[in-house]
């Protein structure tokens, strides 16, 4: 077959002929087997491979590189590889798979992240076709020009610098890649950070520099000296091409001595360690300085051996008092050489970006006008420049993290916080910022300041979207897949609920089962309770159409919670309280009792009311521990405030029991010596006090059964120690007036006291 | 630009010296310089600061790069305040002294007081292995 070798350059090729462009070597033997290679398997060496001829896509990867090269000149980061990556392969693999619809977002996350191996960004979308994806991915890689950073980036092995060297003019490059560190533990500081970019005449004023240094000014003392801390900054090269440069010094003189040494030695060596640090012109810089220069070099070891500190006093002095004098960095001498800035600036400081010195100059100049007028003398200091807003500028390590990747953080933490429906995943949140809207919105009402713009987050809001998951299908494969992901689970284990029978339960366990029932029937209460408190929600939020639905729904949810707590009606009546008393027994059956009694309707509500009450003393008993029921004489007394006469006596009597009468009376006693209990007593009478007083009278006073249990309620409080008598919540103010009308004074003065 | 308004997110803090206390007790104070999404830190010219009593001594430690999930909390210091502690500064060696003795003491009073409960017949209360601090 000699159409394997060769290439012929026409265009005319059958595409039934076409072989496999990239990879000769590697198919050469499969050459000799084409014809059942090519029956067999169309797609990857027949029709359904290549569209065009290799030459042609060729060419048109090579003008991409150009393109792509330039581009990344122009915006120094090459577009946005982030956002293209993910379009891109998204793109590639919903051709890939047949059915586009891949519901299943864990096995698209988990396909996405797998495939690319290496995907160079910037390729042309258009070739990607479908299953031509993995041989389109080996040949451009090799001659594509990777951005210089991308998420990638970040996870795969470091290249070696060299071929990055080679072919890059280090004058042009904007951004050196991250992962490639030069040595293992810190690595030497630099006075830049390593993305700054370069200037641009750098190179040849390089050169020119080391030749002919300028004269060295040299400091013992510590200074801060802070070159290229405002926005702009400057290449290594420039740095090094200056004499008393911060390269060799540093710009943070106190914290990185420890490192200075690090690279002094470096230096010394000849730049052996530095020749393996990234950027291309850090190497030869290190080299040439390292080279020597006897002018130059003793006196700036020199200088910088006498600013030696040790590393401990150094990170001390550096975090203990930033904003002790710091000095301006006054502009040194500038690469374009421009008139040296003798006795205004600061002779040994280091090269300036023209805009960064512009300003600087402007701002010695003010601070100099003040400093006149503050303390005379001018100092060999030149102002001092100390304050809060200077802090960022003078850090040269500033913003080593990008603002697009703190868009990305960003990104994805507003990704997590998209919700279908806010009010159930947030709640908290969205309650909160509402309560705090209120606030501040009351307060405009109130007051006429200024109004507050409080920034708040605006969460991206997601459809439902209802996704029936449907298995993943390839092409040509028989049957489906089944990729169990956290989507759709694999069923692994068949859990059967078996129910015990009634006869091989002991007593305890008998108790435990009711008990665990009751907490169920708690739990699903408050489920139905929690639904109905929101309805009110909405029903702002819902159509016209739907409110009265809603609000069918709500009545059916409080019946269903009524039956719930006084248990499944088996009849007209409702014999046994037993239901209710299990529920009440349980601290959390308290405080739904409490939260649903306002919501019943009042027959509902009283009934409720007598069942408490007839057992009051056992509930009494059994919150010892917690002392919830206090909770419930608010919602209590509101429905009391409803209740008709007869519900009213008959309530009383529950809780003074009295159809047993007896001499001794436990329940009243019980009741009395609990502050819940007698409350409640104490709200009845009042409440029958006032009916008793608004309504004419007659038809309490003939009631005999009031007067009797007023008369046993009195008796019973006189006969109880004081200190038994406990603390009632609230003592309303018109029992005394009550009492008064069924006691003689005498008593009443005891009654009085006991009250108090 | 204001970053998520009203929520937690650590891109304000950046570049912006930090205090950090990890999971094993080490405290670390640095300037945070890059984050990611599982608050993965990056610390700038860290120092492990020892924290013995009313004493502490810093160990300078060069750039970190912590594991989100290792952090127990970190704030942002105040640089005019920081130097308004009560604190006393040491030297390292001194601090470490300190530590170790401090170490030994809780050991010493440790084994008392498992002494002391096996002398009653009580089971020693099994310390959570994941978290030494």
């Amino acid at each position: 077959m000699e159409g394997a070798g060769s290439r012929t350059g026409s265009g005319n090729r059958s595409l039934e002929d076409c072989r496999l462009d990239e990879d000769e070597d590697a198919f050469q033997a499969l050459g000799e087997e084409d014809e059942d290679i090519d029956q067999f398997n169309d797609d990857t060496f027949g029709s359904g491979a290549v569209d065009d001829d290799w030459q042609e896509a060729h060419e048109r990867l090579a003008e991409l590189e150009d393109k792509a090269a330039a581009g990344a000149e122009r915006d120094g980061d090459g577009g946005d590889p982030l956002g293209e990556h993910e379009d891109t392969l998204a793109e590639r693999l919903t051709r890939l798979v047949i059915e586009s619809e891949l519901e299943d977002p864990a096995v698209m996350r988990a396909v996405q992240t797998r495939t690319p191996a290496q995907p160079p960004a910037g390729l042309h979308s258009g070739l990607w076709d479908g299953s031509a994806v993995l041989r389109r991915m080996r040949a451009p890689l090799l001659a594509q020009e990777m951005p210089p950073v991308s998420v990638l980036d970040y996870a795969l092995p470091p290249r070696a610098p060299q071929n990055r060297e080679e072919e890059r003019d280090p004058s042009e490059r904007a951004l050196p890649r991250r992962s490639s560190s030069p040595v293992i533990g810190s690595p030497p500081v630099r006075a830049v950070p390593i993305g700054t970019p370069p200037k641009q005449a750098a190179v040849p004023g390089f050169n020119q520099q080391i030749l002919c240094p300028k004269p060295v000014h040299i400091r013992a003392s510590m200074q801060q000296r802070y070159p290229a801390a405002y926005g702009e900054r400057m290449s290594p090269n420039q740095l090094c091409s200056v004499p008393n440069s911060s390269l060799l010094g540093h710009p943070f003189p106190h914290s990185v001595s420890p490192v200075l040494s690090h690279l002094q030695r470096a230096q010394l060596l000849g730049g052996a360690q530095a020749g393996r640090m990234s950027p291309s012109q850090f190497a030869r810089v290190s080299g040439l300085v390292g080279s020597p220069l006897p002018s130059v070099n003793p006196k700036l070891l020199q200088g910088r051996v006498g600013q030696m500190m040790s590393p401990a006093s150094g990170f001390r002095a550096f975090f203990g008092a930033p904003a002790a004098s710091q000095p301006p960095p006054g502009p040194g001498c500038h690469l374009q050489s421009l008139r040296p800035p003798a006795q205004m600036f600061r002779p040994d400081t280091t090269h300036l970006h023209p805009q960064h010195r512009r300003l600087l100059h402007q701002r010695q100049q003010q601070n100099r006008s003040q400093q006149r007028g503050l303390n005379g003398a001018a100092g060999d200091r030149g102002g001092h420049r100390s304050g809060p807003q200077e802090q960022p500028r003078k850090d040269p390590y500033a913003n080593l993290m990008l603002q697009r990747e703190k868009d990305w953080v960003s990104k994805i933490q507003m990704m997590q916080l998209q919700s279908t429906d806010p009010y159930l995943d947030d709640y908290y949140y969205q309650n909160y910022f509402q309560k705090l809207e209120k606030l501040s919105a009351a307060e405009e009402v109130q007051g006429d300041g200024p109004k507050k713009e409080r920034t708040k987050l605006i969460t991206p809001q997601v459809a439902k979207l209802e996704h029936t998951y449907k298995p993943v299908q390839f092409e040509g494969s028989l049957g489906k897949l089944t990729v169990s992901s956290v989507n759709n689970p694999r069923k692994m284990i068949d859990a059967v609920v078996t129910s015990r029978s009634e006869d091989d339960e002991t007593k305890e366990k008998q108790v435990r089962d009711k008990r665990r029932q009751t907490l169920v029937t708690i739990e699903k209460t408050y489920s139905l309770l929690l639904d109905v408190e929101d309805y009110e929600r909405r029903y702002l939020l819902s159509l016209e159409g739907e409110r009265p639905a809603l609000v069918g729904e709500r009545k059916q949810k409080i019946c269903d919670m009524y039956d719930n707590l006084r248990g499944k009606a088996p009849g007209q009546e409702r014999p046994s309280d037993d239901h209710f008393v299990q529920i009440m027994c349980i601290r959390k059956g308290k405080r739904l009792v409490g939260r649903i009694v306002p919501l019943l309707s009042p027959e509902q509500a009283a009934d409720v009311l007598l069942a408490t009450a007839r057992n009051l003393p056992f509930l009494i008993k059994k919150d010892a521990q917690d002392e919830v029921l206090p909770c419930l004489l608010r919602p209590f007394s509101h429905v009391l405030y409803h209740l008709p006469l007869a519900t009213l006596t008959s309530l009383a009597q529950q809780l003074t029991n009295l159809p047993q009468s007896g001499s001794a009376n436990p329940h009243l006693a019980a009741v009395l010596q609990n502050k819940f209990g007698l409350s409640l007593l104490y709200l009845v009478l009042s409440r029958g006090e006032e009916l008793q007083s608004a309504d004419g009278a007659a038809e309490l006073l003939r009631d005999n059964a009031w007067t009797e249990l007023v008369l046993l309620a009195t008796r019973e409080l006189l006969r109880a120690p004081p200190a038994a008598v406990a603390k009632p919540l609230a003592a309303p103010a018109n029992l005394l007036a009550l009492l008064s009308r069924y006691v003689d004074p005498q008593k009443l003065n005891a009654l009085q006291t006991k009250l108090q | 630009m204001n970053y998520m308004p009203g929520t937690a997110s650590l891109i304000q803090d950046i570049d912006k010296k930090h205090l950090v206390l990890l999971r094993d007790g080490r405290t670390l104070i640095g300037f945070l310089r890059s984050i990611d999404q599982f608050a993965n830190l990056v610390l700038h010219q860290t120092v492990e600061r020892i924290h013995v009593g009313a004493k502490y001594g810093d160990i300078p430690r060069g750039i970190f790069v912590v594991r989100g999930e290792n952090v127990v909390l970190l704030g942002e210091i105040d640089l005019e305040k920081e130097s308004d502690t009560p604190l006393q500064q040491v030297s390292i060696e001194e601090i470490l002294e300190e530590q170790r003795l401090e170490q030994q003491a809780k050991l010493e009073s440790e084994k008392l007081k498992v002494q002391a409960l096996k002398e009653r017949g009580l089971a020693v209360p099994r310390a959570d292995t994941l978290d030494e601090y």
